[in-house]
């Protein structure tokens, strides 16, 4: 008398195992720290970054000659704040950086008045003695003209502006967070995870069930994407509330910007579950997680354009996974581009992420 | 009747270890049948073995007339698993890890009718680290019954245990036995082989080496005119402990 039973439906189980690892996620106090804490404080910290650019600052020694065009003109410029101190404090300030020009102006004739204009700036700063000396240029030129009596010079400068936008420290730090969350996601949560559940005998026990191994790591797989798009959400509404992250297509960007993150988890796992196949305890699996993790969050441009880094390192930084996706997320979002244009370096995570899931079939230990 | 378990010949190796080496026997349906013997002595992994877990290196073990082997999916949907640790998820809730576990086997089942049957009914939305050690076990047992298995395997449930825990799980595998399944266990302790077990495999160094009840085990003992040096005594040690304690069920 055998009884027929019926064939257990994996995707019954796929999905009701992918929502309880979700939730067990949810409980788990370093997924939380990990996925959404560090990143939310980061951009928190680099928002407040963004907001603060240093103006340029002028100083006018308090013995000189305030009764003059030159320094109501310098005064009315809006991107210039001034500061009246005696001179050997200003000094000091130029010295310690604070200050970034001293103006002074002397008369030199009674009549008709002729002026002479001092600038005094730092040598530690090229880029903003050139600035100023400029600005001050413009206004001594105006002044002669006005003084000379030239309302109709021969050559004149139009000034147009475009549309731009100015890119702060968060339209360019937000992305990296999205990878950085992303990364730890699947990688830490990953192998930690997953090196748990094979000491405890969790894995074991799930194998004494009908529900094939397969359903189980893509249950495992189902339940970071999860928490990867939630992650994305999170971050995203975060910088665009708090802080106004840039979207230059509005929600289309956002979409994009989800789907990206979750071809990216998809491939980051490939990292996770071929470092957990390879160890079964959490000592040694510290050191590989933090060799393939740390150098990524330091070289991907995630907290620094990877221009910034020494010529001979770039080519390196460049195609490492983290680099693909950040870069993808930024040529939609500080760069305004099309999401066609992100589809060569989504090909470099994607070549990365196969490697990773083909390396781990070959190598994965359940026990 | 035709036999509910039978291994035959069978042999497990890791590379020059032999873990097991050449045991046969057979259960019967709704026995409890035991496996005594110390740590090491290959319990374990028979029981993994017949559970589907371990792969063999030779022989022939069939559940319920199925080939291990050979269709290892289908055994596992008529077999419950106990391991010696409690093996789940530490962030789920009883219920939760119940329902996850009937969606494993594909099956319909009512958690808290599940954990009525274990006495936890009360524990439904706790995790498995606030039940004491005898709760573990009995929920561990809940779950080897959500797909009605007609066999159920239990790798050292008593171990850690004390006596009024044991007792009580006791009474609650003759129950679940009673009610038509048949029970597997491997055990290092000769009472609860004794008053629990039906039949006995006693195995050492990876071979058995008698298999009985534990009746005509100590009878066969006698015969050799083996003398046990004769102690008065009507009582133990434990039956003192037990009439001071009682056998009330002690759990925070």
């Amino acid at each position: 008398m055998k009884k027929i039973y019926r064939k257990p439906h994996q995707i019954r189980a796929f999905f009701v195992m992918t929502k309880y690892f979700f939730l067990a996620q949810t409980r788990n106090p370093a997924t939380f720290a990990f996925g959404f804490l560090f990143p939310v404080v980061f951009i928190s910290i680099f928002g407040l970054i963004g907001n603060s650019q240093p103006p340029l600052a002028i100083g006018f020694p308090a013995n000189s000659n305030f009764n003059n065009p030159i320094f109501q003109a310098i005064r009315q410029q809006p991107s210039i704040k001034t500061q009246i101190a005696p001179e050997s404090q200003l000094e000091n300030d130029i010295k310690k950086g604070t200050l970034s020009a001293i103006i002074s102006v002397k008369q030199t004739r009674q009549a008709p008045p002729h002026f002479q204009v001092n600038v005094i700036t730092s040598s530690a700063n090229t880029q903003i003695a050139a600035i100023i000396t400029t600005i001050t240029n413009s206004i001594v030129a105006q002044e002669n003209l006005r003084i000379a009596g030239i309302t109709n010079p021969a050559i004149t400068v139009h000034k147009q502006q475009l549309a731009g936008r100015q890119i702060r420290y968060i339209d360019f730090a937000l992305p990296g967070q999205i990878g950085f969350a992303l990364l730890s996601t699947a990688i830490f949560g990953t192998v930690f995870g997953l090196i748990y559940l094979k000491k405890a005998l969790i894995l074991k026990r799930m194998f004494a069930t009908p529900t094939r191994a397969i359903t189980i790591l893509l249950a495992q797989g189902g339940s970071r994407l999860i928490m990867a798009i939630l992650q994305t959400f999170i971050i995203l509404i975060l910088g665009i509330v708090a802080f106004k992250f840039y979207l230059p297509h509005g929600w289309i960007t956002f979409v994009e910007l989800v789907i990206l993150s979750m071809i990216a988890l998809i491939a980051f796992l490939g990292f996770g579950f071929f470092m957990a196949g390879l160890v079964n305890d959490e000592n040694a699996a510290g050191p590989m997680v933090n060799l393939i993790t740390l150098p990524q969050f330091l070289l991907s441009g995630t907290f620094f354009p990877i221009t910034d880094l020494p010529t001979w390192l770039q080519p390196i930084a460049n195609v490492l996974p983290l680099s693909f996706f950040n870069e993808a997320i930024r040529k939609i979002t500080t760069e305004g581009g099309s999401f066609t244009q992100t589809f060569p370096l989504m090909l470099g995570l994607i070549i990365w992420g196969a490697a990773m899931y083909i390396l781990a079939a070959k190598t994965f230990k359940w026990e | 009747m035709s036999d509910i378990i039978s291994v035959k010949n069978l042999i497990k190796k890791y590379n020059d270890f032999t873990a097991v080496n050449n045991i046969s026997f057979s259960v019967q349906p709704g026995e409890i049948f035991g496996i005594l013997g110390p740590n090491g002595a290959g319990k374990t992994t028979t029981l993994e073995i017949m559970e589907t877990l371990k792969s063999l290196t030779s022989g022939k073990v069939l559940i319920d007339g199925i080939d291990v082997a050979k269709r290892p999916w289908d055994v596992k949907r008529r077999i419950g698993v106990q391991l010696q640790l409690s093996a789940f998820y530490p962030e789920l809730r009883l219920t939760e890890l119940l329902d996850m576990f009937a969606a494993m086997y594909d099956v319909q089942i009512d958690p808290m009718e599940m954990l009525k049957e274990v006495e936890l009914e009360d524990k439904a939305k706790s995790y498995v680290k606030q039940l004491s050690g005898g709760q573990q076990q009995r929920f561990s047992i809940a779950s080897t019954l959500i797909n009605k298995p007609k066999v159920i395997f239990l790798d050292e449930p008593t171990t850690g245990l004390d006596p009024q825990a044991r007792i009580h799980l006791w009474e609650m595998v003759r129950k679940i036995n009673k009610s038509g399944a048949t029970i597997v266990l491997t055990t290092h302790y000769m009472d609860e082989a004794e008053q629990l077990c039906d039949r006995l495999a006693i195995m050492d160094h990876g071979e058995i080496l008698k298999i009985g009840t534990p009746k005509t085990f100590i009878k066969d003992l006698l015969k050799t005119g083996f003398k046990k040096e004769i102690k008065q005594e009507q009582a133990n040690l434990e039956d003192v402990f037990l009439h001071l304690t009682g056998r009330q069920l002690r759990e925070g």
